[in-house]
């Protein structure tokens, strides 16, 4: 057994649609080590929310393996996985629509206590609850407000107040800064790398934001229409991008800086369909490098070393 | 200098609601030269859209109302005109885009009918050369032919955009507004859609407004910037002026806000506080609960918008030398 923290092992997740199957998570494996960030960087429908709800057990695996601390999740009990639960938390992009309109600041944060019977005491519930909401920097003023009446930011504080709750160690952020402004992007930022530094918590830090996760994670992962096509250190992958969607998805983020204008690569075409997709590479249809040979055989994944790894058959000669 | 197409002066628009009035549009004067872009920047609520819709004669009244000011398109001021006039300037003249492709699309019509019918309408066409020109345009935004008969659902939205920019060019507008027009784009098809709106203004000469949040699709494509805080221009100039040498502390924040993909640091630098309730501005600067240089001054008087370099404007104490710093620090 590996000495990681999270190991994760060909996780697939396929969903049954009219169409076929609907290839949504296909073969992904990563490590992540304790206290550390995983940043997974896609399009959208790359399956990177599959994935993150993958790793919470909100969705079941058609296939693959979970190991959280050596043990493989996937095989579970159900009293097992009430404590696994609680070790692992999720927050999310929309917080308005993860939030329930009828409950108060307060109730909202407290909530997950009660479901897990956490405190014996109202007034030790109450006091976890006002603590929470000290360390993600809500105001007490808020504490009978409901959702409606916040702004994006406090929602999204109240959001991961909620995740906190349980003394998590594992926290998967899909997407938590997407819906606010610049502004207050960057305030949510510093405060889960705040809370990170304090408390330990290993991080899957979701986005389609490349410039977002970089200042934030170790390692990323980039997928693409459910596979992982490149994954290394965050400076690795920022200085040598090896995977062409890689090259063009970095190269494709305006820079707000007049003297870093760079070349950009632009693609044709756009996502083809997730479902019963072909034996090829999966970006042939938008890769200038594409050749017949591309378009007959899945690559397999190419080891660099140095934590570097690559999806595509055309590795060593571009 | 180029001619002067769109002169905006003092323009003000409020919303009055059952909670209060909305103070949504404060004062602000924009200019946009012939085949210029101009880019105007701010977050949720700054008040971007009610400034284009202000332009495009689409403020909702009630509960928006015009309160002032004026909006000069050559040596007209279009404030003054009716709903009819309004609606031939429209689609003729100025033209506008909007960050959800759907609101201009009709999810019953193909794509090639929807183009020739606002062609048709502007350019006493017939039927059949409508119909080749809406082609044209949309092979201009690089859509192929083959694909005109298809309905909008069976597009993509980066597509879909795309059409809504031929919808919105059909009749060679002299002022393009684009409201976020990439916003809800994934990257590889932003930089598709960015490129294409860069090699149109090339061509086509068309004078646009850029509106987004983003400063980085900002420096992609505009030549002016103006940046936009609670209802105010706060500052504005070349795009160089803004990007080498921003003045207003709001400015700098929002430099700061941003994670560079080219830096390395641990933590960012954000403005602290929130955007403050248009229905509730704070007295003196709009800014001052935010402001890291606010003195006494800034919230009891209000500062006035100033050039401070042929071009560059900026409304904040510390450049009119009444504050004790002598210059707002620029972001690293
Ligand atoms: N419950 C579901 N049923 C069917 N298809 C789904 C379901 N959830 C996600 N998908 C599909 O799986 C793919 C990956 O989705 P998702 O993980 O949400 O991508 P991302 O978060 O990268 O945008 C998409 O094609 C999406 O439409
Ligand atoms: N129809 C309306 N009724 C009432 N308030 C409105 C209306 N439209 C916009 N507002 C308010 O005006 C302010 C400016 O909005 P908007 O121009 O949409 O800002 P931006 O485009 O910069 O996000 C906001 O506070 C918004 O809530
Ligand atoms: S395998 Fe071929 S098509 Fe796929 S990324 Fe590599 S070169 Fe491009
Ligand atoms: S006037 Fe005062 S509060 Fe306003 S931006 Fe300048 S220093 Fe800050
Ligand atoms: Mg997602
Ligand atoms: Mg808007």
């Amino acid at each position: 057994m590996s000495n990681h923290y999270i190991e994760v092992k060909n996780l697939k997740k396929y969903f049954q649609t009219p169409g076929g199957n609907l290839h949504a998570v296909d073969g992904v494996n990563f490590t992540i080590d304790k206290g550390k960030t995983i940043g997974i960087v896609g399009e959208s429908g790359c399956g990177k929310s599959t994935t993150g709800r993958l790793m919470t057990m909100l969705l079941e695996p058609t296939e693959g393996e979970i190991f959280f601390d050596g043990k493989d999740i996937t095989k579970l009990t159900p009293k097992e996985m009430v404590e696994y639960r609680k070790k692992i938390q999720i927050i999310f992009q929309d917080p308005f629509s993860s939030l329930n309109p009828r409950k108060t600041v307060f109730h909202s944060i407290a909530e997950p206590l009660e479901i897990h019977k956490v405190y014996a005491t109202k007034a030790e519930k109450e006091n976890r609850v006002y603590e929470l909401m000290e360390l993600v920097g809500l105001s007490d003023r808020f504490v009978n407000s409901y959702p409606h009446e916040l702004d994006g930011g406090r929602r999204q504080r109240i959001g991961i107040a909620r995740a906190l709750a349980l003394s998590p160690e594992f926290i998967v952020c899909d997407e938590p800064v997407s819906a606010l402004d610049v502004s207050i992007q960057a305030q949510i930022l510093n405060l889960l790398k705040k809370l990170q530094l304090q408390f330990g918590y290993t991080y899957m830090f979701i986005t389609h934001d490349l410039s977002v996760v970089k200042h934030f994670s170790e390692e990323i992962m980039v997928m693409y229409l459910g596979q992982m096509v490149e994954k290394a250190p965050v400076k690795e992958l920022f200085a040598n991008p090896r995977h062409p969607y890689t090259q063009a998805l970095l190269s494709a983020i305006p820079v707000p800086n007049l003297k870093k204008k760079k070349e950009r690569i632009l693609l044709q075409g756009e996502i083809t369909s997730p479902i019963n997709p072909r034996q090829e590479c999966r970006f042939a249809a938008r890769c200038s490098f594409a050749t017949e040979q591309c378009r007959k055989e899945v690559p397999d994944i190419t080891d660099l070393g140095g934590g570097h790894s690559v999806r595509c058959l055309r590795i060593h000669e571009i | 200098m180029q001619k002067k197409l769109l002169e905006i002066k003092d323009l003000t628009i409020k919303f009055h609601t059952d909670d209060g009035v909305v103070e949504a549009v404060n004062k602000v004067s924009l200019t946009v030269h012939e085949g210029e872009t101009l880019g105007i920047v701010g977050e949720t609520g700054a008040g971007k859209t009610t400034t284009a819709l202000g332009i495009m004669g689409l403020v909702d009244c009630p509960p928006g109302r015009i309160e002032g000011g004026k909006i000069m398109l050559d040596d007209r001021d279009i404030l003054q005109l009716d709903e009819d006039e309004f609606r031939k300037l429209r689609g003729k003249e100025i033209s506008m885009i909007f960050q959800d492709p759907m609101t201009a699309l009709n999810p019953v019509f193909t794509v090639v009918d929807q183009i020739a019918e606002v062609i048709a309408n502007h350019q006493q066409l017939g039927e059949k050369e409508a119909e080749q020109k809406a082609i044209e345009m949309l092979e201009l935004v690089r859509i192929p032919a083959e694909r005109a008969y298809e309905y909008p659902h069976q597009f993509s939205g980066g597509m879909k955009q795309r059409v809504v920019i031929a919808i919105a060019l059909a009749c060679n507008p002299r002022l393009l507004i684009a409201d976020e027009p990439t916003t809800a784009l994934d990257v590889t098809i932003q930089a598709q859609v960015l490129e294409l709106m860069k090699d149109l203004k090339t061509r086509s000469k068309t004078s646009m407004i850029l509106i987004t949040h983003d400063l980085g699709v900002v420096s992609e494509i505009c030549d002016q910037v103006a940046i936009m805080y609670a209802g105010e221009i706060v500052e504005s100039g070349s795009l160089e002026d803004i990007f080498e040498n921003p003045l207003h502390p709001y400015t700098n924040g929002l430099f700061g806000s941003i994670p560079d993909i080219d830096k390395e640091v641990e933590f960012l630098s954000p403005i602290e506080g929130l955007v403050p309730d248009p229905s509730d501005l704070p007295k003196g600067c709009k800014f001052h609960p935010r402001c890291k240089y606010a003195q006494h001054l800034c919230s009891v008087e209000e500062p006035v918008f100033q050039e401070y370099s042929p071009g560059h404007y900026a409304k904040c104490f510390v450049y009119e030398g009444k504050l004790p710093a002598k210059e707002v620090k620029k972001y690293e």
